[in-house]
């Protein structure tokens, strides 16, 4: 009979394997010839759906064999766990090898995987993410343009006026605030900011008025860590808090009207304490100022970025004029780049996730070359199984399942390791990494779905190779392992590849950041300690400049203090305000360029040279009002030939040039030393915010009590808050050297796991030819010959290794400098110390059996034949 | 006799009446010849094994054809006691027909 429709076969032996016996042949022939006769009548692709959920629906309890009949087969599959079992425990070195550098590399790789994905899933928190912009403006400059990210406190609301697209903006202004408490000044991170807060981002109120979260002018919202901190309990609703605020300099009264739900770590905004804007009573004097810009101004809305930035330059001209719109413009940044712009670098965990999956996929190697290598051993158990009826399937389930046990053992054993050190990685990399974050169910299905990926990738080679054996073969002791030695040799390769990128890349980053640390920033950082010392710390900030004066003046009488100065920023953390200025004789474009302020002192405390001109004269009522000292990028920028007689004009203010230091790195050397307009102003006035000392530095804790208690009777809401240059050079660094940490940890685990797969293979190659080596020595051959014959692979492997992983490297080193300005370039020494100790560790860890093997008596291994 | 049958059970029931000796994909056609529905196999397997444990049909295999893929099937024949059952229920339902009055539906 021609048969043009057939049914899928899927469902046929899904129903045959779980029906009962004396139901499936109704079952399954109905369906089938309704398929045939539905086809004819109703169409095939009818038939085909119709088919399908027929045979699922016949799936039901009462057609299905009981658990009983199913488990026919858990016999066999017992004999697999116990043959597994069994098996880890004969050969117990490489039951060991395996399991544990499966479970350091599962371990690894979960560690790794928990920190990337908290990086990489920073701020998805809020859920309307991909509408959130954070507005800034771009100033456009002869050579390209410069963002900065703080905006005008009208500007939230006049954006949302203007563009109907914009659904809601807010304004938000991060500052400290002092909570005042028995007469005691708290430091507290506060947000200044509105109710449209709320509507931008996703946090939510654990109580008070979701509607309505700040009630009136009163209002503060309090985060849940806050309230139980100043109240003993989350529902901190009603309380009353007293606030000072440094930079408003005002003592006020709030009423807390709403608590923070808790929110995850992961999120750049971390808010403690929020007041509204319109709460302040230096408010009104900004509602409409277009000048001073320090807010950071949100906006949520669904149309399209481009489209509004396009419209922008209106709104520019509406606000300051047809001049302004020339060279300042309006942008949106995602609030997905924010992380990359602001907090940290998500490449980098991106990276690092590479790296995990490298040392997992070393630890997978080791075990498909050791279960592959002991095929040999194992082929009469194969060939006898095969002898008494053994399907390939069967075999190859087997092998499946001893792979399934090893990862199942592994992957719990990794799981314990990351859950005992996580709480000392987190300390000795200073970072947060917290498994809270995700639910129980996405780590359990992670769990299982690793086990069962590291089950099947290791134990498929394995199982499809040791499955296809030939009996005969087997039986005639003919059995070959070329093949498979290919293959093997091939993985070593890969596993020589990741090892030697992770140690050339390890010493590489390395090799920088040593280059930024050691190099000469331009000034002195060692014995200098900057205290932080602001008058706006003080609830009378006049009293404070006289405060402080006497504090500065106590400190020169010290003998351990050698120089004292004042500033409003030091080195590492430096100014961030700009103005605008040309060269007198300029008709072009103004520069925008950065300023500071400093005492007459400054330069000589930190060393810094004077290259022409001279120093600020103190006290001297005319360099305060109209002399200007520049760095060199300044000079440049200004395109000033010689360095005297030089005058610069802000406005209409005509400033001379009275002197030019030489380029000093205040910042890291990430970016480029860039042009600053240094002005002097003494000790009386308010801008300064930094004393820096030049401190004698030995037997320094009785001279910091000292200092501190000195301190204290100044009566600043501020603690004594101080730091030493060279461990603020050293925090600049801090992300960097974090990532050298944490790469150098894991290629050091990474190599110890490649060892010990080398190890175990070693091991193998040895047992397998110590016939053979035997036989050379009766014959005559030298130790260091038979060494020769075992090494000679081993140097072509990282021969092979090192011309596969050095292009990487240098491709990923490349782009990884690419964020410094400053950079030392790919050093050769590196890889030429790479291969040393990579050639060392092989040697040592291959060297030993072979040794061993090569001195042995050849009777030993010959008499049994 | 007391005997529950649902509808679906009392037309399958009066199918394999009709038909005397049937089975699966034989009472989903002549179902859709009849009422012009069509009905899906498991629903009908289900009605089939439920007759069978309350004694009104019986069955036995057949043989394997082509066309089922090789599959045997399984015949099903009505009993004396599962006519019984249909003849009951459609006595007992005209008697119960009578009694309705005419005039109320005339319109």
């Amino acid at each position: 009979m021609n048969k043009p429709f057939r049914p899928p076969r899927w469902p046929e032996k899904l129903l045959s394997r779980f029906c009962r016996h004396d139901i499936a042949d109704e079952i399954i022939g109905d369906l089938h010839e309704a398929f045939i006769w539905r086809a004819e009548t109703e169409g095939l692709s009818k038939a085909r759906s119709k088919y399908f959920f027929e045979s699922l629906r016949s799936l039901k309890p009462t057609n299905l064999k009981s658990f009983h009949h199913l488990s026919l087969n858990t016999m066999i599959f017992r004999n697999y766990l116990k043959i597994a079992f069994r098996n880890l425990l004969i050969r117990k070195s490489f039951s060991f090898i395996n399991i544990f550098g499966l479970a350091t590399g599962v371990g690894v790789f979960v560690l790794i995987a928990l920190y990337a994905f908290q990086i990489l899933t920073f701020d998805h928190f809020h859920e309307n993410r991909d509408e959130i912009y954070l507005a800034y403006k771009e100033r456009i400059t002869p050579d390209g343009t410069q963002a900065t990210y703080d905006t005008w406190v009208p500007m939230a609301s006049r954006l949302k006026e203007t563009y109907s697209e914009i659904e809601v903006a807010a304004g938000l202004y991060n500052t400290e605030a002092r909570i005042v408490k028995n007469n005691q000044f708290l430091e507290e991170d506060i947000i200044y900011t509105d109710n449209s807060f709320f509507d931008i981002f996703s946090f939510e109120l654990a109580h008070g008025n979701p509607g309505q979260p700040f009630q009136d002018k009163n209002s503060i919202i309090v985060s849940e860590l806050m309230a139980l901190k100043y109240f003993n309990k989350t529902n901190a609703v009603g309380q009353s808090l007293q606030l000072f605020l440094p930079e408003e300099d005002t003592t006020m009264r709030f009423i807390v009207s709403g608590v923070l739900k808790d929110y995850p770590i992961n999120t750049s905004l971390q808010p403690q304490l929020m007041i509204q804007m319109t709460s302040l009573p230096v408010y009104p004097r900004f509602a409409n100022n277009w000048s001073n810009s320090f807010m950071y101004t949100y906006v949520k809305t669904s149309a399209s970025a481009e489209e509004l930035e396009a419209q922008f330059p209106n709104l520019v001209e509406a606000i300051w004029g047809e001049e302004i719109r020339e060279n300042t413009q309006f942008k949106l940044l995602p609030y997905e780049a924010y992380y990359d712009e602001f907090v940290g670098n998500k490449a980098d965990a991106r990276t690092l996730l590479f790296i995990g999956l490298g040392i997992l996929l070393i630890a997978v190697i080791n075990f498909m070359n050791l279960s592959t290598a002991q095929a040999s051993q194992r082929s009469k158990e194969i060939g006898l199984r095969k002898v008494l009826g053994a399907y390939r399937g069967q075999l190859s389930t087997q092998f499946i399942t001893e792979a399934l046990v090893v990862s199942f053992l592994s992957t719990l054993l990794g799981l314990v390791i990351v859950l005992l050190s996580l709480p000392y990685f987190n300390e000795f990399f200073d970072l947060d990494i917290s498994i809270h974050l995700w639910p129980w169910w996405t780590i359990v299905g992670g769990t299982l779905l690793l086990i069962l990926i590291l089950g099947l990738l290791s134990g498929s080679y394995p199982a499809f190779y040791l499955s296809s054996v030939r009996v005969l073969d087997v039986l005639r002791q003919k059995l070959s392992f070329g093949k498979s030695a290919s293959l093997r040799n091939g993985l070593v390769i890969v596993q020589f590849v990741i090892a030697v990128f992770l140690i050339s890349s390890t010493l590489l980053i390395r090799n920088q950041i040593e280059f930024m640390s050691r190099k000469n920033m331009g000034f002195d950082s060692e014995e200098i300690m900057t205290i932080y010392a602001s008058s706006h710390d003080f609830t009378n900030q006049e009293e404070g400049i006289v405060r402080l004066n006497t504090f500065k003046n106590q400190l020169k009488q010290k003998s351990y203090i050698k120089d004292i100065a004042l500033s409003r920023a030091v080195p590492t953390s430096w100014t961030r305000s700009f103005t605008f200025v040309r060269p007198d004789d300029w008709n072009g474009d103004p520069l925008r360029m950065r300023f500071t302020y400093v005492d007459a002192n400054f330069f000589e405390t930190y060393g810094i040279s004077v290259k022409s001109g001279r120093g600020f004269m103190s006290d001297s009522e005319g360099d305060q009002r109209n002399s200007v000292m520049l760095n060199e990028a300044a000079m440049e920028a200004f395109e000033f030939k010689t360095a005297d007689d030089n005058v610069i004009k802000i406005g209409e203010n005509r400033i001379n040039v009275v002197g030019v230091v030489e380029d000093f790195h205040f910042e890291s050397l990430e970016s480029k030393v860039e042009p600053t307009l240094i002005f002097h102003r003494t000790a009386d006035h308010a801008v300064h915010q930094f004393i820096t000392c030049k401190i004698e530095m030995s037997d320094l804790q009785p001279k910091m009590e000292e200092i501190e208690e000195m301190w204290n009777g100044l009566g600043s809401t501020n603690t004594f808050n101080y730091s030493f240059m060279d461990d603020r050079i050293k925090r600049m660094y801090e992300s960097e050297e974090r990532f050298l940490g944490l790469i150098s940890m894991f290629s050091i685990i990474s190599i110890i796991i490649a060892c010990l797969g080398l190890y175990g293979l070693t091991l193998f190659i040895i047992q397998k030819r110590r016939k053979e080596l035997s036989i050379r020595k009766v014959l005559g051959a030298e130790v260091t010959g038979l060494l020769r014959l075992i090494f000679k692979d081993f140097a072509l492997w990282i021969g092979l290794a090192f011309i596969i992983g050095v292009p990487l490297v240098i491709y990923f080193i490349n782009d990884w400098m690419q964020s410094f300005y400053y950079r030392t370039g790919v050093s050769w020494l590196s890889f030429g110390f790479t291969f040393l100790l990579m050639a060392v560790l092989i040697s040592l860890t291959v060297g030993y059996q072979s040794v061993k093997a090569a001195n042995v008596n050849p009777v030993k291994y010959l008499k049994d034949e | 006799m007391n005997l529950q049958l649902g509808v679906l059970e009392e037309i399958i029931l009066i199918i394999l009446l009709i038909r005397d000796e049937t089975y699966g994909v034989d009472i989903a056609k002549e179902y859709q010849d009849q009422l012009g529905q069509s009905i899906s196999l498991p629903a009908i397997h289900v009605v089939l094994k439920r007759l069978e444990k309350k004694g009104l049909v019986t069955s036995q295999m057949g043989e394997p054809t082509a066309e089922r893929g090789g599959r045997r099937k399984r015949i099903y024949t009505a009993t004396n006691k599962g006519y019984e059952a249909a003849r009951d229920l459609q006595q007992k339902r005209s008697e119960m027909w009578k009694l309705i009055p005419k005039l109320h539906f005339s319109i």
